[in-house]
């Protein structure tokens, strides 16, 4: 079947030929004033068909912008979506961030404790082992046994001292779960960027104005995950008071 | 006292079974979901089930669910441990039957009491 595009080029074709043979009789018969008047007409048909071509493109664009900006998936990911993603990836940093310094303050606290022992120890050691070989005297054995009092009411507390950082640092590590369901929340909204963008490939394409939105909500969108600044979930708590609160309410 | 612990993230579920650890609870086992955690479960020796809500399978509110219809399991205390702060969702697992309900980011204070509250009333 001949489309009515190809009876327009055949036409154009047949009429450019026509042009062209008496282009070349009056260029045979020394007609200046008949060759300059056909090649001004043929570059005139060429800027026509152009402009033809680039009016036909810009409707073109047009009807897919506007089937694109009805497309609601599409709305809502240039409206929120993405703005969103950037909050999400935004808090990333600062708990990474947070929990990186957490967890370097927690050691810079507890190294100089334990630098501190280590050097009380090896001093008492060499001189518990003079004791030991009968090198001591009874005013240095009675030093050496006030310091060991001193060194062992210091361990406890000291001990106690590393074992709440070691503990800060075991929850600084909290950020990986949290970080975590955040990224993965992104990289699905980064998943339905690129289905619209492949929808509208399509659309431009097939040169069809008819939108097909495809709704790729699943149940686990429904869980929102890690609260973010800056992100408000309708209807999320904002504090372990509030659900301890909200649980008491419900009789527990 | 055995324990499981069940979360999709290795580092939640270490974090936790640290925590535990310092409360005195020494025998812990973990799961990575609903799916693995619940087969642990119907074979029997549990005695608490800590779990986490949003994980691939088998999610904690399902996991709760099951545990809940189960004879065998009905009474086991269940405390979830989650990133999920809608009200909605607070009530859903309510009406589960949870013992307990943390949002994360938690402090290792709030697991204390949660933990010290549910056994208060379960061994009342």
């Amino acid at each position: 079947m001949v489309s009515e595009a190809d009876m327009q080029n055949e036409q154009d074709r047949l009429d450019l030929l026509e042009k062209a043979q008496r282009l070349i009789e009056s260029i045979e018969n020394n007609d200046n004033l008949g060759t300059a008047e056909l090649l001004s007409a043929i570059s005139i048909d060429n800027e026509k068909r152009l402009f033809n071509e680039v009016g036909q493109l810009t409707r073109k664009l047009h009807d897919n912008l506007a089937a694109f900006s009805l497309d609601d998936q599409l709305t809502a990911l240039t409206d929120k979506g993405i703005p969103d993603a950037k909050e999400r990836l935004n808090y990333v940093i600062e708990m990474t961030d947070e929990a990186a310094n957490k967890t370097l303050t927690a050691i810079e606290e507890f190294i100089p404790v334990t630098t501190e022992m280590e050097r009380k120890s090896e001093e008492l050691y060499k001189n518990w082992n003079k004791f030991l070989s009968r090198e001591l005297s009874l005013a240095e054995f009675k030093v050496m046994s006030a310091e060991i009092t001193k060194y062992l009411e210091s361990s406890c507390k000291n001990t106690k001292f590393v074992h709440e950082k070691a503990n800060e640092i075991v929850m600084a590590q909290g950020f990986q779960d949290l970080t975590g369901q955040v990224i993965k929340k992104v990289i699905g909204l980064v998943q339905n960027v690129e289905d619209s963008l492949v929808e509208l490939v399509k659309i431009a394409g097939a040169q069809e104005t008819s939108t097909t939105s495809s709704k790729t909500t699943s149940s686990k969108d429904k869980l929102e995950g890690p609260a973010v600044p800056g992100i408000v979930i309708d209807g999320a708590v904002n504090s372990q008071d509030e659900v301890d609160d909200l649980l008491s309410s419900l009789g527990f | 006292m055995k324990i499981l612990v069940v979360d999709d993230f290795s580092t939640m579920r270490r974090i936790v079974k640290n925590l535990l650890r310092e409360l005195g609870f020494t025998n812990l086992d973990e799961a990575d979901d609903g799916q693995t955690a619940w087969p642990k479960l119907k074979a029997g020796g549990y005695d608490f089930l800590v779990t986490d809500w949003n994980m691939p399978g088998m999610t904690g509110i399902d996991l709760l669910r099951t545990v809940r219809a189960n004879p065998q399991t009905a009474n086991m205390p269940v405390l979830l441990v989650t990133a999920e702060s809608k009200r909605e969702q607070i009530i859903e697992a309510a009406q589960a039957g949870v013992n307990g309900y943390i949002i994360k980011p938690f402090t290792a204070a709030t697991l204390k009491e949660k933990i010290d509250k549910i056994f208060a009333r379960t061994s009342a």
